[in-house]
């Protein structure tokens, strides 16, 4: 299955922010978006999980345009925002089961892709006593409910410790092996070595980026 | 759906895990608001058996006089609204600075002299402790110039007549003419009841002012209970919210949702204090004028009328704390606005005091619709007006919670 991004634009008042977003990718792949803060990342991930509106550009995926049939994104798409979405009154199984419906829920976290999340481990704790990498993770497990195609996450990997950052990255590894493809909005050159392609997000349109392991070079392009 | 139905679940799991504290708050408010509130139920019922006090001082040693203070106290009808109590000048000046007597009539000295000899320019004077503009005060005033002109007037008449047959040579008949004359004056006093009617409308369309302030007490319980009702927002989130409209439950669902959570929420809350008000007006142990005698139906037939109301006021509170960046910017606006506009709606002082012009705009506001609404329930009148403003305005109020949750998942 492919996914085709064309000629995504969006502007805020007279300030462009998307002049023109497009790029191709299959199954299997992940894709990382690089940017600066304010670049545009987090409206275009908004545009592709069908929060805001475009104002011009095509989502394909398969042969199906998802902008032009929103109604389909839930089904299809798993968004991972920057911050925690969780309820913090509730306990980790209640906020997964927001998502999930139960049989669904205990079968995944017994054999499925959430075991590699290692979120069983906390099941019965409110999330307001759970840690950034456990929130993280629990995030992750309430975005991919509907065993989307398309995985969006927007820095997944921002101040967490290596062990959390592990457990997630065994997660999308597994997730991408499974025929998922991941497009990722990162500050972290350690998820970089996730991603098949990277993408430079700079005055609204992506430039094709290939990291060399040189972080002083990553910081200038961002410049 | 399913999604839609997954987070309307996590709500109603947020109302439960909230229940303690929620009825917890509600039985502190229960002691803190109940005790006073009986006390001065109490106090007002002992007010309503309680007589105005009027000190008599001066010459009341005239048997006419007498006769007819004591015809006063034991016949007529003011014996149940006022007691007069013969005491000496320094005494009334005292009590009445303590507040013991309601006022001090003063009979001049030469006041019965001035009688004997047709001379009608000295006077009763009526004193009170303070300017007042009631008509309470105005009453009072008027029965002391009643007094004071039927008195001088009657006793005038009485000695001129006396003096007319002394002169004319029928001394035998003044004893038969003054019991005659005497009992034409108490008669004229005693059926001076029947002169006139007072039709009592009250402080709001036909509402006692216990009645009056019955409704809007609860009604600012209503407005004031989203103070506590901020920990349901305590921790709401964009992200949540960006989330759910990626998996297709978008800000008219999501507002929907939380909406009617919350409404639980605040409904739990009420509970207790209804139940305890249910029995106490079964037992009579409060009740009010227009209540007397009829248990709690009445209330039970109101309690649509409030939970509509509260409904609408439950829309507001969602609105302000989705509008308000923040608790405390949440807990201000419903504060100030809350309180401002149930102030101008007459919650704290019957409208009746207010510019009409301010009375128009009070009555249009949510607080002014939804007292409207709540006494039309009281009075057993059909509310169909009242009722369209209370759910316009609630629905009002869910809209622009719409738009604000709109922006707010937009700016991210």
């Amino acid at each position: 299955m492919t996914m085709e991004v064309r000629g995504i634009r969006k502007a805020y008042g007279k300030k462009q922010v998307l002049a023109d977003v497009s790029f191709l990718t299959e199954s299997g792949q992940c894709v990382g978006i690089l940017g600066g803060n304010g670049s545009g990342k987090s409206t275009l991930f908004s545009i592709l999980s069908g929060v805001r509106r475009a104002d011009g550009g095509s989502f394909f995926y398969g042969e199906t345009d998802l902008l032009r049939y929103l109604g389909r994104i839930p089904d299809l798409l798993g968004y991972v925002p920057q911050t925690d979405p969780l309820m913090e009154e509730l306990s980790a199984w209640d906020n997964l089961r927001m998502w999930h419906d139960k049989g669904t829920l205990n079968r995944e976290l017994a054999e499925g892709s959430l075991a590699l999340l290692g979120i069983d481990a906390f099941l019965k704790t409110p999330v307001r006593r759970l840690s950034g990498g456990m929130r993280k993770r629990l995030s992750i497990a309430c975005a991919v409910a509907s065993r989307p195609g398309i995985l969006i996450l927007d820095e997944p990997s921002a101040a967490l410790d290596l062990v959390c950052k592990e457990s997630i990255l065994r997660y999308l590894t597994a997730y991408k092996e499974a025929g998922g493809i991941i497009l990722l909005a990162t500050h972290d050159v350690q998820d970089l070595p996730l991603c098949d392609v990277c993408y430079l997000l700079k005055e609204g349109r992506l430039h094709p980026y290939g990291y060399d392991g040189d972080y002083h070079k990553l910081a200038e392009a961002l410049l | 759906m399913r999604r839609l139905a997954g987070f309307f679940r996590a709500q109603l799991i947020r109302v439960w895990r909230l229940l303690p504290l929620q009825m917890g708050v509600s039985l502190v408010i229960c002691v803190c608001v109940g005790i006073p509130a009986a006390l001065l139920v109490m106090q007002g019922a002992g007010e309503g058996q309680e007589r105005y006090r009027i000190g008599l001082v001066g010459d009341v040693s005239d048997s006419y006089l007498g006769f007819g203070i004591a015809a006063l106290q034991t016949m007529d009808d003011s014996r149940l609204m006022i007691e007069l109590i013969e005491m000496t000048e320094a005494e009334a000046e005292s009590a009445l600075a303590r507040g013991e007597l309601t006022s001090v009539v003063r009979v001049p000295d030469g006041f019965l002299d001035a009688v004997v000899f047709g001379d009608n320019d000295i006077h009763v004077t009526y004193t009170v402790a303070s300017e007042q503009t009631q008509l309470g005060a105005t009453v009072m005033g008027e029965i002391a110039d009643v007094a004071s002109t039927l008195v001088t007037a009657s006793q005038s008449a009485i000695y001129a007549m006396q003096r007319t047959l002394c002169e004319q040579g029928s001394a035998e008949r003044v004893g038969t003419e003054t019991d005659r004359l005497n009992l034409m004056l108490i008669n004229l006093v005693l059926s001076r009841s029947g002169f006139g009617e007072v039709e009592v409308l009250g402080y709001a369309d036909g509402l006692s002012l216990e009645a009056y302030y019955f409704c809007r007490i609860l009604l600012l319980l209503m407005i004031l209970s989203g103070l506590f009702g901020s920990v349901f927002f305590l921790f709401r989130k964009t992200a949540l919210a960006g989330m759910l409209r990626a998996a297709g439950v978008g800000a008219f669902l999501q507002i929907a949702g939380e909406y009617l959570a919350y409404l639980a929420f605040l409904f739990a809350g009420f509970f207790l204090p209804f139940c305890l008000l249910v029995p106490g007006l079964e037992r009579e142990l409060f009740s009010l004028p227009e209540w007397e005698g009829r248990g709690a139906a009445p209330f039970l037939a109101l309690l649509p009328f409030l939970l509509a109301s509260a409904a609408m006021f439950a829309a507001f509170q969602l609105f302000l704390y989705e509008l308000a960046d923040g608790i405390v910017n949440g807990l201000l606006l419903l504060l100030f606005g809350g309180v401002g506009m149930a102030y101008l709606s007459g919650y704290f002082y019957p409208t009746a005091f207010f510019p009409a012009q301010l009375r128009v705009v009070g009555s249009f506001l949510p607080t002014g619709a939804a007292a409207r609404f709540v006494e039309s329930g009281f009075l057993e009148r059909t509310a169909c007006g009242a009722g369209a403003a209370v759910f316009a305005w609630l629905a009002v109020f869910l809209l622009l919670a719409v738009v604000v949750r709109q922006r707010r998942i937009l700016r991210g």
